[in-house]
Formats: C-alpha cells, structure tokens, sequence
C-alpha cells in the first residue's frame, strides 16, 4: 500500500456508509477496499449513478471535504492520494487531479460529454453558429476562425496546422479544460507525458473559494500557456502555487521520478512543481471545497465577457450589465445543465437539437411567453415579466429574434470594436487594452441567420492564406505561413497597439509566389471579403464575393437592455429611419491591405433590398400624417352614419307613436 | 382559414351575381351594346352632372373605384394566391392607396347619404326581400322589377358601416395602445373585415352597373 493511502474513506453505497481503519484492515476489507475505488470506473462503464450523479432533493448546500487524489503515473495504475508531507526525494508531490478527485462522486465520462467539454467529439452537435477561436498574427496577416465544431466559415485547428496541444497552449487559457486538452496526442507522446492532459477543470465554473485564480499571475491561464496542464487545476485552485513550466522541459523528463524532477530542480530551467498551502488540510489530509452548485456569474464571466469600444473611452463601471443579472438572476438560472452538463444555449431552436429537457422553456420566449406545447402555463418563469409589445406590428416576431431589439449595445453608425475574452484573453496577465487590438471583432451587425430571422452578432473577417482546391480555400498551415509571410512583412512598422501592419499588393504578391513553391495548388490570400491570387501572368488578381472571404457571423445574446431601452421604443424610425443603423450602418470591412478598406451597409448582411427598404423608411415621414388622414375619414364616416341612424330612429319612433 | 373562407366567399357572391345576371337579364344591356361597353369602361354610367359638386362625386367614385381595386389586389393577392402575409412593396402601394381611399369613402359618405337614405318606397322591396329570404307569402301588390334601389342603398351603408372597423383596426395597431394579442385580433379584424366589405362594394358596383344601364 502506498504511503499515506486512505486512512479513513466514507464510500457510500446503497444507502450504507463504510467507515474503514487502514489499521484494522484485514484481508476482506482490502478486498473490498480494491473494489471500492474501482467503482467509479465501473460505473461510468455500467452507467452506474455515482454518489454525486443524483441529487437526493435536498436544496442545502453540498459540503466537500475530501481528499485529494491525483493521476496515477502509469495507465491503470491506482490514483494518488495527496499528502503534503511526504519526502520528496522518494516521491514527488504531484497537483491533485479532477477526473480521481470529483470522479470519484460525479461521473467524469458523463460530464465530460457536456457543452463545453465536447467540441472534439464528432457525434456531438454543432447547434446555432457560436463564438470561435481566432488565431491572430499581425506578422502574417493572419485573422483565421477557428473551431472544431462545424460551425460553416470555420476552419479545424488541424487543418490550419494545429495540434491539439498547441491549440490548448493558445486556447486553453479561457476554457474549464477538457475537450481538445485531454485528447490523445499520437504525435508528440513524450511531449503530453511531460505536459500531461489539461482534464476538465471543475472549479474553473464550481469552486467558491474567493483565492481562485484563473487569470492571475500564476493562476490558470498562465499555467496552460507554460504547458503545464497537469498542475493547472491546482494552480486556479486556491489551495496550492505551481512554478516551473513543461514546456522547458526537454521530451525525457519524467514528472512522476523524483530523480528527475530533483535534477531538472538544479538546473537553470525550472520544472513544475506543486506546494499546497499546507493550512488547508485536515488532520486525516482531507480538504474542505467551497464547491457551489449554482456557478456565480463571475466564474462564466471569465471567459465570456464581452467590452464594446464605443468612440469614448470604455470603462466597465460605465457599462450596465445585463438586466437579467440586475434583477437577480445569475447566468445559470437560464443556461442551465445537469450532471451531462448539456447546459443550456438559450437560443429559439434549440429544443430541437438539444437533448435538455428545459432547453424551449429556457429560451426568451420560454421564459416571457411560456412553452407553447407545454401542458401546463410556463410564462413568467423567474419572475419574468409577460411583453406587451404594444404597437409592435406582428411581422416583426417573423422577422425578427428577440435579441434584435434587446440585446447587445444601442446600434450605432458604425459598429462597436468589441472585445472578448476568448479572443482577447480579457482578464489574463499583458492584455493589450488598445483599442484597435486584433482580432477585430465589431457588433452588433444585424443580419439574417440561418433561421431567416434578422438578429444582432459579432462579426470578424477572415483574413488568412490558403490553397484554392476546386474553388474551395483551405489554410495553409501556420508553420508554412510563418517561415516565408514573416519575411515578406519583416520591413514594415507594427504598431504597438496590435492593429494590422499596413499590407499592399506588392506584399500580397511576394507572398503568394513565395508560397507558391510550398503548397500544392494555388497560394491565395484570403482578406476583407477578397480573395486574392496571381494569375498566369503573375499578375495579382482578386475576386469579390467568395464563399471563403464571407464575414464570420455569430449571433450575441447579452447584454440584454430593459424594454425601456429596446428599439423602437422611441418610434418606428429607430429601425425604420432612411439613416437608422439597423439597416443603414456602416460596416467597415476589415483587412490589412490598406487598398481594399471599405465599408458594406448593414443591409447587405440582410438579404433584402435595400432600394425598397429606404423606400419604406422614407414612407415613416408621412406615416404620422396618414394616421391622421385616416382617423379624419372616420370620424366623418362615423358622424353621417351616427346621423342617419339617429333620423332613422326618429322616424321608428314617429311611426310607433303613430304620428306617421 | 381565412384564406380558405375568402376565396370560397369570392366564389359564392361572383357565383351568385352570375346567377342573378341569368336568371333576371338586363335588358337595357343588350340594346346598345357597344354604347353600354363604353359606358362600363368608362364609368359613364354614373349620373352626368355638369354642376361642380356632381364632378367631384364622380371623380370621387371613380378614385374611390380605382384604389378599392389596387387595395383588393395588394391585400387578397399575397393571402389568397401567395399563401402569405402582405410584404415588401405590396404593403407600401397598400398603405398608400389606404387613407386615399378613406378620404373618398368620407367624401362620398356625405354626398351620397342623402340620396342612399332608406325611404316609404322602399318597404314593398324590403318586404319582398323579407319574403325571399323566408318563403312566408304575405298578400300586397307584386312591385316593379326594375326599379328597386334598395340593394344599393344597403350595399351603400354596409360599405360607409365596414369601412370603420376596417380602417381604425389597422390604424389603432399603429398606435402604443394594444399589445400582441390584441395586435392578432386587430388584424384578423382587419382581414375579415376587408372580405366583407369587398364582397358588399362588389355587390354594389353589380348594382350600380344594373341600375345606370337601365337608366
């Protein structure tokens, strides 16, 4: 038995609870022991519910005072129980792992099936376009959407030559772990072993602890970015400091032998190393988690914070956050998940692809109008109010999502620089708050999304270089890109604030011959809604239009604005004004070559016709007059009626009276 | 279902007036009848006075005509043959044909509703009317065929009675005052609304056409 294993362990099973002296063991309680800690991995197999799989109804809060287990160092091998006093020239103090620790209550093959943990998986669902990855190098001109979902207008991480590791090295920081850093590197083995899997970080979303630490310093995301995704959990956790970094560790660097890691200690490079704050243990090293079932909005906020760079300066104190929030809700009150962790999007068709039973009742309608097929009455869930809409032409709730008229910012000539924190890692160490950062992300643009509905979204435009394929573009991989578009660029001024260097046709056409030689097919650069390659003369040719160079849309959701502040609260002209920004904003179409900025009316991302729809802003002018007009007419049509039915009735009366 | 029962009800009242056309011809039709085409297309049949009041009435008439046709069209032609709500530049001619025609209907409401006022001569027609749509035989002289203008008094006051909830049920809906669900009502208001008054201004239009023929 290895020192310092369990000492005490309360394993529940069917309703009994074990209470075990390792000093008193005799053979039948290790046996039984042995296939206690086994549980778990059967049951996930079995579909065996775990202790914390179910909730027994009670409402209180759940204690966790456990003890900590890490990953095994060989496959199979028994988990590891921590103990922050052990020698370390004999073992090494490895940081606790998520899958032994919370697996071993909750169902790990089951959460890690959720939403944010199975991008990777092909059989999981894609659902309404979202937020992706945007990998960004100003030195080569590079704005490419990235996403393992099928999400159209998104590339693959493999495809732009990205493993899963070095997309979790980029990415990971604002991701609860999981997905792309727990899959199985077949190529750099060694490397991952070193490393080890970024598993789910559980209390990325669940740890109440306020010492929680996913952007700081030495928190989380710097962790992820030093390689060191087997400490990182511990690392946010609040309970332990992780130094040193995997990624200067060379391939044979064994974390598990304490000679190695003792060895690498001496050099110049330190390894990661693990101390817990020793005052967090109990007496028996079991560890009280503040863990909170109802995540609070701060720990979603982390990665899912949105910053809109209006013309003034932009500062979060000045900024109202969503009126769901203000009113007392918190993000999972709507979003919410069971132990699937299938949670909720929130948007109107998700009931049909989600298999989350509240997924329709959880949606805007969901809530203010209630589920149409429900049996029983569902609106004003969370107290929320019933809409009126009063004056609100019905074509509207056709046409129009919800959030077109509630959600993200007031729409304005141009749309807002908007930054994000998955793609401006907000709330990580060096963010460069300039406003003109890449990526450049604007919203909201309103525009028609697959359901034909207009609704707000956040819009990037791909710019990146790629191979033309039977006139499909895939990206050429980063590596390829870096060594010869680096050079190209190496001239020109980068400006401090992360914009784009100032790209001509000449760079374009020293770029794509010098890719011509290293790719198969035809070299293209793709940018600002143009794609651009050299035809037989050498010539730089450029074609509008292509299905490659489309804009990446996804649709926002939040802030979403009181109905005092919703469009057309005013009047129609809000939306329906022949300069109202709804239609008529300009979107600038963004790209590194000077000679190709432009901006497109937000029309164009609508799909109708403009001609008609200033034709019938324009008609808004008279609209006050023809109201008039027409209530005119009726009050003279209603007097001569009113009159002759009074004749009418003199006459009755005349007749009955026999006067006539 | 509404397209449903309009375009039966289109059927049944244009089925009818045929019937009617059938089974009690217009003579004076078809004496002269290059005189009486000319007369239909050009709208002659209405009343020539050279008097300016009787000029506008006709003028009246004949705009009031011209923009119940474009109001049918753009209104029924999207529901009954589209399958779809009115949109794009159907609803502008729509709403700008509408208040034109509103202020026709006014206009004529006060010129014609001396004239349209339901009279002593009229209650031998009414009580035949009565008896038609009853069977109930009641002992009084038979009156003359031709001579009745009841049918157009009553088509006349349906059309100025139905143009009110027509026009203020759309009207209202432009207005801050009523939320979806009465935004619904209004508008199915609207829409029967407009199938009535269709069929009586066809009614009366037969009628008119009848009527000033055999003048």
């Amino acid at each position: 038995m290895r020192k310092g294993l369990i000492n005490h362990c309360r394993f529940p099973i069917a309703g009994f609870r074990f209470k075990i002296g390792i000093r008193k063991l005799k053979i039948e309680n290790l046996i039984l022991c042995l296939l206690v800690l086994c549980l778990p991995a059967a049951a996930a197999e079995t579909g065996q519910k775990l202790l914390g799989d179910e909730s027994d109804g009670s409402r209180a809060h759940p204690i966790h005072r456990i003890e900590l287990l890490a990953e095994p160092g060989e496959q199979g091998g028994e988990p590891v129980k921590i103990d922050p006093n052990i020698d370390p020239e004999e073992e090494v103090l490895l940081p606790f792992s998520t899958r032994q620790t919370c697996g071993e209550c909750h169902s790990y093959g089951i959460i890690k099936k959720g939403w944010h943990f199975n991008s990777v998986d092909p059989n999981a669902g894609s659902g309404r376009p979202g937020q992706p990855w945007i990998y960004v190098d100003a030195k080569t001109g590079t704005q490419i959407p990235l996403s393992y979902r099928s999400w159209p207008g998104t590339f693959k991480p493999g495809q732009f030559g990205l493993s899963d590791r070095e997309f979790t090295k980029i990415f990971g920081r604002q991701t609860p772990g999981g997905g792309a850093g727990e899959t199985d590197d077949e190529v750099e083995v060694m490397r991952q072993y070193v490393s080890g899997k970024l598993e789910i970080n559980c209390l990325s979303c669940h740890n109440g602890d306020p010492r929680h630490d996913q952007g700081g310093t030495t928190g989380y995301a710097v962790q992820i970015s030093r390689g060191n995704f087997r400490w990182a959990t511990a690392a946010s956790s609040g309970l332990a400091a992780v130094t040193g970094s995997a990624n200067d560790m060379d391939e044979m660097y064994d974390p598990f032998d304490p000679f190695s890691v003792e060895s690498a200690q001496s050099g110049k490079n330190k390894p990661p190393a693990i101390t817990y704050h020793k005052n967090v243990f109990d007496h028996d090293n079991s560890v009280f988690f503040n863990i909170v079932r109802e995540v609070p909005s701060h720990r979603c906020y982390f990665c899912h914070s949105n910053l809109y760079m209006g013309a003034e300066e932009t500062e979060k104190w000045s900024e109202d956050e969503d009126i769901h929030l203000k009113a007392g809700l918190t993000c999972v009150d709507c979003h919410r998940n069971g132990i699937d962790h299938n949670i909720v999007r929130g948007y109107a068709s998700e009931e049909d692809e989600s298999s989350n039973e509240l997924a329709a009742a959880s949606s805007c309608e969901g809530c203010h109008l209630g589920e149409h097929s429900a049996s029983e009455p569902t609106a004003g869930r969370l107290s929320a109010p019933v809409p009126e809409h009063r004056g609100i032409p019905l074509v509207h709730f056709e046409r129009l999502t919800c959030t077109a008229c509630h959600s993200g910012p007031w729409p304005a000539d141009e749309p807002h620089f908007t930054k994000t924190s998955m793609a401006h890692r907000l709330g990580t160490p060096n963010v460069n708050k300039a406003r003109e950062m890449l990526p450049h992300i604007v919203s909201p643009v309103f525009a028609k999304q697959a359901d034909g509905k207009i609704a707000p979204h956040k819009l990037v435009w791909p710019a990146f270089w790629g191979v033309l394929k039977d006139d499909s573009v895939t990206p050429i991989e980063l590596g390829t890109v870096t060594k010869v578009i680096a050079d190209v660029l190496s001239k020109e001024k980068f400006p401090f604030s992360g914009d784009w260097p100032e790209m001509t046709a000449d760079h374009i056409v020293k770029g794509l011959s010098g890719l011509g030689g290293s790719v198969e097919g035809q070299a293209v650069y793709v940018s600002g809604g143009r794609l651009y390659s050299l035809d037989d003369s050498g010539q730089l040719s450029e074609q509008k239009n292509h299905p490659a160079a489309k804009p990446y849309l996804w649709p926002i959701g939040h802030d979403v604005r009181p109905a005092a502040q919703s469009l057309g609260i005013r009047y129609c002209t809000d939306c329906h004004g022949t300069k109202a920004p709804f239609f008529f904003g300009d979107v600038n179409v963004d790209t590194p070559v000077v000679a190709a900025r432009e901006s497109k009316k937000m029309i164009e991302f609508q799909d109708i016709s403009p001609s008609y729809t200033w034709a019938f802003a324009f008609s808004f002018v008279f609209r006050p007059w023809m109201k008039m007009v027409v209530l005119g007419s009726c009050a003279v049509m209603a007097f001569v009626l009113l009159l002759y039915a009074l004749k009418a009735l003199a006459c009755v009366v005349k007749t009955l009276a026999g006067e006539n | 279902m509404f397209q449903t029962i309009s375009i039966v009800a289109f059927l049944v009242t244009i089925g009818a007036l045929a019937l009617n056309c059938i089974i009690s011809p217009c003579k004076e039709c078809w004496r002269h009848p290059l005189r009486k085409v000319v007369q239909l297309v050009t709208m002659l049949f209405i009343e020539q006075k050279l008097s300016p009041v009787g000029v506008l009435r006709k003028l009246v008439y004949l705009l009031a005509l011209l923009c119940f046709v474009v109001l049918a069209f753009t209104g029924f032609y999207p529901t009954l043959v589209l399958g779809e709500h009115i949109s794009g530049y159907l609803v502008m001619v729509h709403a700008t044909f509408a208040p034109v025609f509103a202020i026709c209907l006014a206009v004529l409401a006060v010129m014609w509703a001396r004239s349209s006022r339901f009279t002593g001569s009229d209650w031998p027609w009414f009580q035949r009317l009565v008896q038609r749509v009853t069977l109930i035989k009641s002992p009084g002289k038979e009156v003359d065929r031709e001579s009745s203008g009841l049918g157009l008094k009553i088509s006349f006051w349906l059309i100025i009675f139905l143009a009110l909830p027509l026009a203020l049920s759309i009207i209202l809906s432009m207005f801050p005052l009523l939320g979806t669900h009465w935004q619904e009502l209004l508008l199915g208001i609207h829409g029967y609304t407009a199938l009535l008054f269709s069929l009586a201004a066809i009614v009366h239009i037969y009628l008119m056409i009848r009527c000033k023929t055999n003048e």
